[in-house]
Formats: structure tokens, sequence, C-alpha cells
């Protein structure tokens, strides 16, 4: 074996291309060939060509029918990429490492890959990142693994929190709270409402805020939780236009229990919204209207 | 004379002297349709069970219920005060069947009022001045009223301590410094709490997978039990046969050989 991954790698290539010689390509001796090259190139922090060569030995994985190698290889590949800021690349190779630990069967491995790349690209491609984390908090929810996915659903909100997307966050809030019921997880569940009722809040819609509310007090469990006398007192207070109260709510312990994203919004409640106050002047019924 | 005529009799001197009777006029006024009658008399009711209650004050020994009582009146006093000038207007309106002569003792009736109501006594020492500077003021400006009475009037007694009002600043105090403490005890208690149910789902979450892997390492012992028999059977059979002897032999021979040859 010589130890240049260069030449290992030709040497590889070699013996995967089909020749009059050569009628049948020998992935393991070749795979085996890529793995070392691979070795040598990041030890000699060549990453480009190391990324090349662990995506050559995925494939030659696969054509050994062994998905969990390849997908391992893919993952190192898309780690190098990542160093390299290739994102493309990074959304690909970790969708197609997810795409084989799917075909071993394993859920797990697949949405922790795509949840990395998302992690990844969470800066760069928010778009990108957000579709990545469906996906994997699908491949859980399809596997029954739902406890696993309040994580996901959790960086997704505040992805989309970022991008200033409140609507879309409230409703990822109320994903977390139907995964969360379906494994009896009560906790998660009623901050997951408490957060979304906040996030309504803060992006200046009171009614929806309110219509969530309601909604959510269908549920025994909310209904019976510490989040839920927050909640009221948070919308009380708006709707009497009451900053301090408000600010009181926000620096409570229940809404300080929740996910940091959520806290940074919560203290910025009353000042993020300075028409609370004119808002509630024209819901005050007239006096003399029986009705 | 027989029963029957003494009855007869009595009867028409009654009526003949019916308008005497102070109560019963009062009452045929009250039934009457005149609102200034019934409110008069409502009012004189009102300082009439005024007076009681002070009185009963003035025997009272416990200072709580007293000053309780004494606010009670006050109260009184400033609402009859309200009422006033309502009772004045109906005062000088012409009600059909009085003489002018009524409307004049009604007038001077209501008028009276004022100062009535200011003499009710209500644990503030009254003065002279009072009624004199009220008795404008509540018709000038009917919507400022006081509860107590005119204010520069707090002599000692006022603001001196008592036991028992020493007692419950004290009291005041402690409950204030236990409640602060409490709080602070309610807050670590949330944190607590919300720790211990964030690890409850923790582990909540943990236990399907233990379970994964105790079948898998399950899975894995049990293999190896396996391969570790058919170890065990393939020593056996190598050490069962001769092949062991005869290797130990040849070894030997050709340990010889090899010697010889360098020796």
């Amino acid at each position: 074996m010589s130890s240049d991954p260069e030449k290992m790698m030709s040497k590889a290539d070699k013996m995967t291309k089909l020749t009059l010689t050569r009628w049948s390509a020998d992935w393991r001796g070749a795979t085996e060939l890529y793995e070392q090259a691979a070795n040598g190139f990041r030890a000699a922090n060549k990453y480009e060509k190391a990324k090349v060569a662990l995506e050559k030995a995925s494939q030659g994985q696969v054509m050994q029918s062994s998905p969990w190698d390849a997908a391992k290889h893919m993952e190192s590949a898309a780690a190098l990429a990542q160093k390299l800021s290739i994102w493309d690349e990074v959304a690909d190779f970790y969708k197609k490492a997810s795409e084989l630990y799917v075909e071993c069967g394993r859920a797990q491995p697949a949405s922790d890959a795509l949840g990395k790349a998302a992690r990844a690209l969470e800066d760069v491609k928010p778009e990108v990142a957000i579709q990545l984390y469906t996906d994997a908090c699908e491949i859980l929810e399809e596997d029954g693994r739902d406890q696993m996915a309040f994580d996901l659903y959790r960086a997704c909100a505040s992805v989309y929190i970022k991008l200033e997307k409140f609507a879309d966050a409230a409703t990822f809030f109320l994903r977390l709270g139907v995964a969360a019921d379906k494994c009896d997880a009560t906790n998660s569940q009623c901050k997951a409402y408490l957060s979304a009722i906040i996030v309504y809040l803060y992006g200046h819609d009171l009614k929806q805020a309110e219509k969530c509310y309601n909604d959510c007090s269908q549920i025994d469990a909310f209904l019976k939780s510490d989040q839920n006398r927050t909640a009221s007192r948070l919308l009380t207070a708006y709707n009497e236009g009451d900053i301090e109260e408000i600010k009181k709510v926000a620096c409570s312990s229940t809404v300080s229990n929740l996910d940091h994203v959520i806290i940074k919004l919560a203290r910025k409640l009353p000042t993020g919204d300075v028409t609370a106050v004119q808002m509630n002047a024209g819901d005050d019924l007239d006096e003399d209207d029986l009705t | 004379m027989t029963v029957i005529d003494i009855l007869t009799r009595v009867d028409s001197i009654c009526k003949k002297y019916d308008k005497y009777d102070v109560d019963k006029q009062r009452e045929a006024n009250i039934s009457g349709d005149d609102a200034f009658a019934r409110l008069y008399s409502a009012f004189e009711t009102q300082i009439e069970t005024a007076l009681e209650k002070a009185e009963i004050v003035t025997k009272e020994k416990n200072r709580a219920s007293a000053v309780a009582m004494n606010a009670e009146i006050r109260r009184t006093k400033a609402r009859l005060s309200e009422e006033v000038p309502k009772l004045q207007r109906l005062a000088v309106k012409r009600v059909k069947g009085l003489t002018t002569e009524e409307i004049t003792a009604r007038n001077d009736l209501v008028l009276a009022l004022p100062a009535r109501i200011e003499a009710i006594p209500d644990g503030t020492a009254g003065g002279p001045k009072g009624s004199n500077a009220w008795a404008p003021s509540t018709t000038s400006r009917p919507d400022i009223k006081f509860d107590s009475g005119d204010y520069g009037r707090f002599d000692d007694d006022y603001f001196q301590e008592s036991n028992e009002s020493s007692q419950f600043r004290q009291e005041f105090e402690m409950r204030k410094i236990k409640q602060a403490s409490l709080d602070m005890i309610s807050e670590g208690l949330d944190a607590l709490k919300n720790m211990a149910s964030d690890m409850n789902e923790e582990l909540d979450r943990q236990v399907p997978l233990m379970d994964e892997i105790d079948s898998k390492v399950d899975r894995a012992t049990s293999d190896l039990k396996n391969t570790n028999v058919r170890l065990k059977d393939t020593v056996n059979q190598l050490r069962s046969s001769r092949n062991f002897c005869i290797d130990i032999v040849l070894l030997c021979i050709v340990l010889g050989i090899a010697a010889y040859l360098y020796k």
C-alpha cells in the first residue's frame, strides 16, 4: 500500500473503471483505498481532496450494499464541505446520508443528519434550513419518535423568529404541542402553547393570540397548568393596556422557563407594540349600549 | 251610660281632634303623594338612627368597633348632606293643598337640617365654626364631600397610638418580612418544579432508547455465547485428536535438524 494518498486515489479509480482487462469493478478494494486516501488527505489538511475521496468511498459502499457505511462516509464528506463553506454540497451530502440511513431503517440517525445540516445552514440559508428541519421532524414522526422532534421544532421556530415570520413560528410551536400531546409530555405542551401566544403578541396580533388562547384552553392539560394562568394574565393585561402588568408577567418565573429566544421576545413585549393601549380603547363597550 | 255610648262618644271626640294628632298627620303625609314629606320623614329617621349610633359609640369599649361606627356615622352624615339640596328644591315647589305658610315652614325646616346633621357627634370633636362654614359650601359645591369633619381639628387624641394600634403596626411589619421570604421560596419552588418536569420528560424520552439498547445487547451476548461454544468445540476437537502430539514431535525434529545444520 503506497502511503501517498494521490497514488491511492488513482489506483482506486483504475480499479473501478471497466476496461477490456477488467470486466467487473473491484469495489471492495477500491473502497478501502478511497478510505485510506481520505484519511491521508485529511491528515495533510487537503480537505477538498479528502471530501472527494469520501464521496467516492461512500459510493463504493453503496455498491457493496452497505448503506450504513455509505451514510457514514457521506456525513464525513458533508462535515468537510461545511468546513470549506460549500453550502450546497453540505445540504446535498447530508440529505443523501439521511436517505441512506432511512434505507437502513434507522430514523434517528437520518433525522440527526438533517438536523446537523439545518444547523449548519441556519445562518447562511435559513429557508433551506427550515425545509431540512421540517423533513427531519417528519422522519421522526413517521417513525413514532415524536419526543426527539421537540428540539428540532424549537430550533425551527427560532429560525422563523429570526426571520421575523411570527405566524409561522407560532404554527411550529403548535405543532410541537401536537407532538407533545401524542407522547403525554404535558409540560412541554403547555410551554409550547404559551410560547405560541407570546409570539403572536410580539407580532402585534392580539386577535390571533386570543384565538390561540381559546383554542388551547380546550385542552385539559393546558387548562390546569401554570402556563394557562400566565397566558390569561398576559392577555388581560394587554386588553387593559396595562404596561406594568405586562412587564411583570414577562419577568415571572413561568416565562423564564421557556426557550431563551421566547424569553427575549417576552422581555421586549410591551415595547415591541406601542399601539396596544390605543387598540383597546376602541374595545370598550358603550355604556348606554343595552345589547 | 252604656259602654256603646261611651265608645261612640270617644270615637267622635277623637275624630274631631284628629288634626292635632302629630303622628297620624305624619303618617297621612307619608302615604300621600307629597314627595317632600316622604323625603323629609326619611331624613328624620336617618338622623335619629345616627344619633342612636352615636350614643352607642360613647358607651363602646372596643376601639375598633367604635372607629367603625364613627365611620358609619360620618358616611351617613355625608349622604344626608348630599340630599339636602334635593330636599330644598322639593320644599320650594308648590304643592296643591298646602298654604304659603306651610311652604315657608318647610323651607325653614330644610335650612335647619344641615345644622342638625352636623350636630350628630361622630368622634371628631365638634366646633361651632364648623356648621357656619359648611352651610353655604354644601349648597354651593355639592360635588365635593368629605367624610370626616373639618380638617385642622386634629387634636392630640387623633394621632395618639394606643397599644392596640402599635401592636397592629408591628404585626404588619412582621407579616411583610414573612411575605418577602415566602415570595423567594415560591420562586425557588417554581424553578425546581420546572426542572423536575423537564427531567421527567427527558427520562421518558430515554426509556425507548434504553429498551432498544437492551434488546441489541441481548442479541450481542447471545451471538457471543454461540461463538464461544463453537470455538470451544473446535479447540476440543483439536485437542482430542493426535494432531497435537504429532505437531509437537514434528516441531522438535525440525528444530533438531535446524540446530544440527547451523551448528
